[in-house]
């Protein structure tokens, strides 16, 4: 048997799997770099890694989707196109596979059809299989990337999000393959989605084994992680009862919540008479030792909290979200209340609200929810705008029970079941104006903007326009190695760096010095390619400018706002600001919506009175005490 | 006693000059203005002269150059391009004083000058044409004239000053009532600027390819096409870009155009070097537009196509003595662009950057490159001439050679100082369209993207500044 080849065929794909003596590996680069490394993982590194994991025979690579895409352009300032493109350059064998949110995409909101099947069709160019998932498992949510897919000539994987507890049966998941295979046919992989790494291998082995009996010609791709230690347990059961693709990922950079590394896998299951089909061996070994030696410069990414996390199984907690919650909490201050939030109040969180998959969005939602419980003091009392419309039923149905009513009325208000009545349900979002988007877009650029920036704009507005004006100004920097990229303390007077750009060119700089000069100036003198060149530091500016207020306690910026003075209560993004100037607000109307950790919270008034300033604006970034506005109170 | 070539001319043209005269085995005598002491053309010259403080005037001064041609010696005057280049009067002051004048005789230069004049030659030769008038009568008349011919061929119509060239005097059309209102306003700029204050109408050809043909014609009878040119991308009718050959993929249409071309200098009874150029609509159509009678900025780059040497080839002609050779011994070999790197802000309307110095300077080289510079470093770019700095033509065997060679040496220049127009021609350089030689005389309104890039960063120096960051920061503050 001979491995896949990038650009055959679905159907010669299908029979390839179908026929198969025994199993394929997909390789989870980026999940392995979301999960251990907050997606930082450069793209200069995957191209060390390129050769070998072509030769390596995999199934797949999966390398962009999920939080990568936004990551890419925010922290890493890649171009998620460029990157494929340049992936594809050195891995002209091995298909590429992305992770994709249904209707969310790559975000964390429902998008328009028309940017859904837009942004599908221009990845698809360069994604070869398609894992698309619903975190609360709600099939229509996925139908319009099926169908882009399909249209491309692309190999569909529908997931369904995997969980436990008593309503997670089999019965209810070959019920949920069977809806799918109802909108997509049996030309596809299916995917459990195992995100957490939850269950066990007896669990896992069985759920495979009843969606083969039910549907044996469906190939089926198993994805867990490694959280708890034991995803290999897992693997190997999957496999003997008839899982034909399993992921796995490069032993080198294998950590706590990603994917197991792919030898150990294949040493394990050849024992039990599986072989890994087309999977070079040498290369695999050859590409963790090739880029072993860029993990420490990744180190500052890893978890805050070292070792395996068998406690999954009660806190549920997808891979892909432990390192940012551990970061927030650690930015926050409460990696103390992590037991408290993780094994007490998430759970029953969790079981509140529905016992849907804990993944993204959803998992962010149980998240934020259950940080807020215990912060907070009183349970569900401050209320995220996504859990709001997590219970209107924004994001689908619930899939089993709905939360108690006392929830709702918590979150909704008194006049829950009037609101709900108003407000429920899936909303068909409107179709954008593609060409007054691009139109804007052509303006903040100055150029007309090709339909990929397009695409990386509609999705994330600010942030894209942000990278293309940071790709203008330092050019392509994903051809530094992350030695460059993530250097700490600067250079010394004499050092030497060398890299290539993006063109293929030799480049040299030789470091001088960095005086500063009265005013405070910094010009820091470089020889690049033997001509002097020098850069000019402002000062930096002192303490006190707009939105950089000391920081208060939780208390204070209470007492605050209670007096008219509205202050972030955290460190966020201003979404919007809800009101204007001169306009009458009463206590609980919302002034303003804030966004932290992809979540948005609204802000509301502690007192009633007139806006008489606002100090904030729509995109600003505030540290906890930053001034939003001012309440004066009614003569 | 050597023969002695005055050069009535300064910056990359009277070096170009220069050159060919000693190659030929003559003495080139440069003449000066005060602002010019230091420039390059006086160095290389055998002997200078100079004319007097200036600015401009004293290159314009008929007199004191042919003063300065009797006092060296010398027994011609190569005028170059610009200044006195197709001043009638300076060649008949030649002919008067018994000093040869390299190019076509008073009278060519006076009747191909007259934009009237030249289309009456043409329009008896049988020379298809861009529908226009005569010279507008004076007052309501010439008014009530240029209403008719815009009710007979629609606007937008060209309103020319019949005296004026190189861009100068020409003003677009749309409608009566602007008509009505710039005639009386075009009349009295071509009176302040030509002297002149005649003015006639041409049709505008919407969006054409500017193609022109490089002539050579001897005293002999003996006329030839050296091929044709393409000078398309224009800003405002000033030539950005040159290259040659025509990228029209029609070889019977062009061959026809070059035909037409000799056709139509020997109607003018044309001697020396000159240029006919036309116009090509969107189908295919081609128009005499008017004959430059001088050596052009873009004669390089039929130059490097042919490998005949156009400047030594006019001396030869003013010396009487015959072509070297025949129509069927011109071969055009591959493609060859030029550029002209000037000291411009191109963002900045192309404003010159008078005043600064360029602190470093290091060209390119290599198979297939002509550098026609005046440019060194220390070079201060002057705020009383013009800010070309240097003339790049590549040279290749096939077009896409030829432009990967041009992208190639515009990225071995290294200029800082001022700012240049390098980064402009790059954009253009990796434009689809000039790419695959899809372009006319629209192009740079049609592309205005050409004109967003970073100037003083290359991809090195943009690397190099995110590193500085970096260094500055002591952590990279886009990652965190």
């Amino acid at each position: 048997m001979t491995r896949i080849i990038q650009g055959s065929p679905v159907k010669d794909i299908l029979a390839t799997l179908r026929t198969a003596k025994g199993y394929f590996i997909t390789n989870t680069a980026r999940d392995q770099s979301q999960s251990d490394f907050k997606n930082r993982i450069l793209l200069h590194t995957d191209l060390m890694a390129a050769e070998n994991r072509d030769k390596a025979g995999y199934f797949s690579l999966e390398i962009t989707g999920g939080a990568s895409i936004h990551v890419d352009i925010l922290r890493k300032q890649v171009d998620p196109f460029q990157k494929l493109r340049k992936l594809r350059e050195k891995m002209p064998n091995t298909m590429f596979q992305t992770l994709c949110r249904g209707v969310n995409l790559f975000g964390y909101r429902p998008y328009p059809q028309n940017i859904i099947r837009f942004t599908v069709r221009e990845f698809a160019k360069y994604v070869d299989v398609w894992r698309t998932f619903d975190f609360l498992n709600y099939v229509p949510n996925m139908h319009a990337v099926f169908e882009e897919v399909g249209k491309a000539g692309k190999l569909n994987e529908p997931c369904i999000c995997f969980s436990t507890g008593p309503e997670h049966s089999n019965e209810y998941y070959v019920a949920k393959a069977g809806e799918i295979i109802a909108v997509t046919g049996r030309d596809i992989t299916l995917c459990i989605k195992n995100h957490g790494g939850l269950g066990t291998p007896k669990r896992i082995g069985e759920l495979v084994d009843a969606l083969k009996q039910k549907y044996a010609d469906v190939p089926i791709h198993y994805h867990g992680h490694n959280t708890d230690g034991n995803d290999v347990g897992r693997i190997v059961e999957a496999v003997r009862n008839g899982a034909t693709i399993v992921d796995a990922a490069d032993s080198s950079f294998t950590g706590f919540y990603g994917p197991p590394p792919v030898l150990t896998v294949v040493q394990t299951l050849k024992e039990y008479g599986y072989d890994p089909v087309g999977l070079d061996e040498e290369a695999v070994i050859a590409t963790s030792e090739v880029i072993r030696d860029q993990r420490r410069y990744y180190e500052q990414f890893e978890s805050q909290i070292k070792g395996f996390q068998p406690t999954v199984q009660i806190h549920k907690l997808p891979g892909g979200a432990m390192g940012s919650s551990l970061e927030q909490a650690a930015k926050g201050g409460f990696l103390d209340r992590m037991p408290d939030i993780l094994h007490k109040e998430l759970p029953r969180v969790q079981k509140e609200l529905g016992n849907y998959w804990s993944v993204t969005p959803g998992s962010q939602i149980l998240w934020t929810t259950a940080v807020a419980n215990v912060l907070g003091g009183e349970r569900y009392g401050n209320p995220s705008g996504d859990l709001r419309n997590l219970l209107l039923g924004k994001y689908g149905p619930f899939p089993f029970y709905r939360p108690e009513e006392w929830i709702y009325q918590k979150v909704l208000g008194d006049d829950w079941r009037e609101v709900l009545e108003k407000e429920g349900g899936v909303d068909a979002v409107a179709d954008m104006d593609m060409a007054h988007e691009r139109y804007a877009l052509a303006e903040l650029l100055g150029v007309e903007p090709t339909d990929e920036q397009l695409i990386l704009y509609l999705q994330y507005p600010n942030d894209a326009v942000e990278f293309f004006k940071f790709s203008e100004k330092y050019g392509q920097v994903y051809v530094l190695s992350p030695s460059i990229f993530f250097r700490k303390g600067g250079y010394a007077v004499g050092e030497k760096i060398t890299f290539r750009d993006h063109h293929g060119k030799e480049h040299m700089i030789e470091v001088g010095p960095s005086p500063v000069n009265d005013s405070g100036e910094t010009s820091v003198y470089f020889n690049v390619d033997h001509h002097p060149s020098i850069f000019n530091f402002k000062a930096k500016t002192a303490a006190g400018k707009q939105g950089e207020a000391p920081i208060l306690s939780k208390e204070e910026i209470l007492d605050l706002a209670k007096a008219g003075d509205v202050r972030s209560p955290f460190s966020g993004k201003i979404v919007e600001i809800t009101v204007d100037e001169g306009q009458e607000v009463l206590i609980g109307d919302r002034v303003a919506i804030m966004e932290a950790m992809k979540m948005q919270t609204p802000i509301l008034a502690e007192m009633g009175g007139i806006v008489t300033f606002i100090n904030a604006k729509k995109g600003d970034s505030l540290k906890p005490g930053g001034k939003i506005l001012k309440i004066d109170p009614n003569e | 006693m050597k023969k002695k070539i005055l050069v009535a001319n300064r910056g990359e043209i009277a070096i170009r000059l220069t050159r060919a005269i000693q190659e030929l085995g003559y003495e080139a005598i440069a003449v000066y203005e005060t602002p010019d002491e230091m420039s390059r053309h006086i160095r290389i010259a055998d002997e200078a002269i100079l004319l007097g403080d200036g600015p401009r005037c004293d290159y314009l001064s008929i007199e004191k150059i042919i003063r300065a041609a009797k006092k060296s010696g010398a027994c011609a005057i190569h005028p170059g391009y610009g200044f006195l280049a197709e001043n009638p009067f300076f060649a008949k002051a030649c002919e008067n004083n018994g000093i040869i004048f390299i190019g076509p005789t008073s009278e060519i230069i006076l009747n191909l000058g007259n934009k009237v004049i030249a289309r009456k030659i043409m329009a008896e030769a049988g020379i298809p044409m861009v529908p226009g008038t005569q010279n507008l009568k004076q007052g309501r008349e010439g008014v009530a004239e240029a209403l008719s011919f815009a009710a007979k061929y629609g606007y937008p119509i060209m309103l020319k000053a019949t005296s004026g060239g190189g861009g100068r005097g020409i003003r677009r059309i749309e409608t009566d009532a602007e008509m009505q209102e710039m005639i009386p306003v075009a009349r009295a700029e071509a009176l302040a600027a030509f002297n002149d204050d005649s003015v006639f109408l041409e049709k505008v050809v919407i969006n054409p390819k500017h193609v022109e043909v490089q002539i050579l014609a001897d005293s002999h009878g003996h006329t030839v096409h050296l091929g044709t040119r393409d000078c398309s991308i224009q800003r405002r009718n000033q030539k950005l870009i040159e290259i040659a050959p025509s990228m029209i993929n029609n070889r019977p249409l062009l061959d026809e155009i070059c035909d037409t071309a000799v056709k139509a200098a020997k109607a003018a009874n044309y001697l020396n070097a000159g240029t006919v150029e036309f116009l090509i609509d969107k189908d295919q159509n081609y128009y005499f537009m008017e004959i430059n009678t001088r050596v052009q900025v873009e004669h390089t780059v039929t130059e490097m196509i042919t490998g005949i040497d156009i400047v030594r080839n006019q001396i030869n002609i003013a010396f009487g003595k015959p072509l070297s050779f025949t129509q069927e011994d011109v071969q055009i070999r591959g493609h060859a662009i030029e550029v002209r790197i000037n000291a411009e802000d191109p963002k900045n309307d192309f404003m010159p950057e008078g005043g600064k110095k360029v602190t470093v300077y290091r060209s390119t080289g290599g198979f297939g490159v002509r550098l026609d510079g005046f440019v060194y470093q220390g070079y201060v770019i002057p705020e009383v001439y013009d800010s070309l700095l240097v003339k790049l033509t590549v040279h290749g065997f096939t077009w896409e050679e030829t432009v990967g060679r041009l992208k190639r040496c515009l990225h071995n220049f290294a200029i800082r100082g001022p700012k240049t127009t390098i980064p402009f021609y790059m954009n253009i350089a990796n434009e689809k369209d000039f790419v695959t030689g899809n372009f006319d005389t629209s192009y740079i309104e049609t592309h205005p993207h050409i004109f967003h890039y970073d100037e003083d960063a290359s991809e090195a120096g943009k690397l190099a500044r995110f590193i500085a960051q970096v260094h500055y920061s002591r952590e990279n503050p886009f990652a965190k």
